[in-house]
């Protein structure tokens, strides 16, 4: 958690941002695809989690008969709770899934602007403050 | 970037599962007075069986595909009772006077295309939705 503050923390945690962004993006796309799917429940990407395994501190082992924290491969999505199906058992909410893109794209322009600025910063340090 | 093609490419199954959605109402609107199908039997009313499907990609591959996409799983006759109108000048009235048409009711083929027309253009506007993504993406490499 200390390195959050280095350069090269604050890029790493902007471009996880962008990560989970299209991640967002991604799950919600799906359930827009299923919108008439029956029996299809709506997605929703565990956002908050995978920003803390990402941004944590990394599990060790202290004892070698523990089990080793599994390596969060992409992020994970579960399935949206309080939603009301229809009468085909699908609960997918086309404004929900499109107010939650437009959500997602503007978190992904928010650290894109950001590493940009950042980006800026680097070369204007390679090319000597020229 | 993969996670967002496979965003893409999930919203391009929904256009074309829609579409077909569209296209077999269209002939069901325009084969609702058909008494004569191939089989020589009234056209019966088709419907689309819509499934999900992992959308094919390099990340679906390694374990973690995160978009679902949907395909048309068949489509298939509604074994609906046919609709009998009294028509005895028909040709292929039966001996009571009785023409048998499809199990078409064109209010329902409506509702069923403006439906499909709507998610059609909700994947579109996701689609544009991801595309702005992948140009503020690409900006990054830009001075």
């Amino acid at each position: 958690m200390s390195e959050i503050t280095s350069d090269s923390g604050v890029m790493a945690a902007l471009r996880q941002q962008m990560t989970l962004a299209a991640a967002r993006q991604a799950v919600a796309a799906s359930n827009l695809a299923n919108v008439n799917t029956p029996g299809y429940r709506a997605r929703e990407a565990d956002f908050e989690q995978t920003l803390d395994g990402k941004l944590g501190d990394p599990l060790t082992l202290t004892n070698p008969r523990h089990l080793a924290a599994a390596e969060p491969s992409g992020p994970a999505s579960h399935e949206a709770a309080g939603l009301a199906a229809r009468l085909d058992g699908n609960n997918v909410q086309i404004d929900r899934e499109l107010l939650s893109m437009t959500q997602a794209a503007g978190e992904f322009a928010r650290a894109q602007t950001a590493l940009a600025a950042k980006f800026r910063l680097v070369r204007y340090a390679i090319n000597e403050a020229r | 970037m993969s996670t967002l093609g496979s965003a893409v490419r999930a919203g391009a199954s929904a256009l074309a599962a829609e579409r077909m959605r569209i296209e077999v109402a269209v002939s069901n609107l325009a084969n609702a007075e058909s008494t004569r199908g191939p089989d020589g039997q009234p056209y019966k009313r088709r419907d689309v069986v819509l499934q999900t499907t992992t959308v094919q990609d390099f990340d679906d591959s390694l374990g973690r595909a995160t978009a679902v996409g949907v395909e048309v799983a068949a489509v298939v006759e509604d074994q609906g009772p046919a609709r009998r109108r009294f028509e005895p000048s028909h040709p292929d009235a039966d001996k009571d006077g009785y023409v048998t048409l499809p199990n078409v009711d064109p209010a329902e083929e409506m509702v069923d295309m403006l439906g499909a027309a709507r998610a059609y253009q909700a994947n579109l506007t996701a689609i544009g939705l991801i595309r702005d993504l992948v140009q503020r993406a690409l900006d990054l490499g830009r001075g």
